[in-house]
């Protein structure tokens, strides 16, 4: 797989519309501004993915759904352990914040988040460029980054050598760090630069 | 002085001792350590499918088959002897569940079970191994002892 300049530029583009929408859904939600990044689409090699995600090892909270329709496709949002925290005070009203590992009520919090968050990204590039995309309900993971990442990509049963990722970095409340990944599948790619014409 | 090498996804590395092999964030993939412990060599590939007949495409580090087909004779070409072989490896986890739905592929299962078979297949003994679970394991090999050491968030640390 080979990109030119001009395609990366469209892929930046889809990914501002849908995770503007998704940072704003995000900002209802929790009643706090959150900010998000110019986003940064990688076009990377298997065995070099740590440069997109960091140390595969780090423990990070996971939000994964599945994107299906006519450019189908893997959406996750990725928090730190603390960022997920904040989140769950936030919306339950609570100030300490329950053990995520344990508590059905702070994990069903960060799902409907992951819902609420792809669904606005979902949204918006569907109204943008007319392709139907419904996402899936969402799965939750507490574990290294790597270990989610490699179990999201290999789904289907198939990876490219080269992985396409649109990254926007969230960031808002007491630090509060998060990224928004967007993966095409195989074929997706040129349904979605079709809407730029490319 | 010893230095950790590390296998990135898709890949594989041979390393001699003083030095470690190590690779991060196993989820379904597999970690597999093949080793000869009189020459104190050792490989380590990290691999994300289980065949490359089924789908052609890309590189031949990907998958079960040929993955360790190559770092097998890379191995050979620095002496090592198949009569003294022998393999651990440890991975194949289930990450993401989706209520109700059991999960079309099992890959990590399938993963394990393609490894296995191509060690059965090459006459290399599998001594131990830790697949399975919904968790993510870093591997660590000392190819001095051969020891497999697994490190989990979650789920406690051993060496198999």
């Amino acid at each position: 797989m080979d990109i030119s300049a001009i395609k990366l530029e469209a892929l930046k583009e889809i990914g501002n519309i849908g995770s503007g929408h998704a940072a704003t859904s995000l900002s209802n939600m929790l009643q706090n501004r959150i900010d998000m990044s110019v986003p940064k689409v990688w076009l990377i090699p298997l065995s070099r993915i740590s440069e997109a995600m960091g140390e595969l090892d780090t423990v990070k909270v996971g939000l994964y759904l599945k994107v299906e329709g006519e450019a189908a496709g893997k959406a996750m949002f990725i928090l730190s352990l603390g960022s997920a925290e904040i989140i769950v005070k936030t919306l339950l009203g609570m100030k300490e914040c329950p053990d995520l590992f344990t508590s059905e009520m702070g994990q069903s919090a960060l799902k409907e988040v992951g819902n609420i968050l792809v669904s606005a990204f979902v949204i918006a590039l569907t109204q943008f460029s007319g392709i139907e995309l419904q996402p899936s309900i969402p799965s939750l993971a507490i574990d290294m980054i790597g270990a989610m990442i490699d179990s999201v990509l290999l789904e289907e049963g198939k990876v490219d050598d080269n992985v396409l990722i649109i990254d926007t970095k969230l960031s808002g409340m007491e630090d509060m760090e998060g990224k928004f990944l967007y993966i095409p599948n195989e074929g997706s790619l040129e349904k979605l630069l079709g809407v730029f014409g490319l | 002085m010893n230095i950790v090498i590390t296998v990135g996804m898709a890949d594989y590395k041979i390393g001699k001792t003083p030095n470690k092999l190590m690779t991060a964030g196993l989820g379904s993939c597999i970690g597999v350590c093949i080793f000869d412990l009189k020459l104190q060599i050792a490989g380590m590939a990290h691999i994300m499918l289980p065949s490359s007949k089924e789908i052609t495409k890309g590189s031949p580090m990907k998958y079960a088959d040929s993955c360790i087909a190559l770092m097998l004779s890379e191995m050979k070409k620095n002496g090592v002897s198949n009569m003294r072989l022998q393999a651990k490896m440890a991975g194949g986890s289930q990450m993401f569940a989706f209520a109700g739905q059991t999960p079309l592929l099992k890959i990590g299962e399938r993963n394990a079970e393609a490894v296995e078979n191509e060690l059965k297949k090459a006459g290399i003994p599998l001594l131990s191994y830790d697949v399975g679970g919904n968790f993510g394991r870093t591997i660590n090999f000392d190819i001095e002892t051969g020891n497999l050491h697994i490190r989990t968030f979650k789920h406690g640390e051993k060496v198999i």
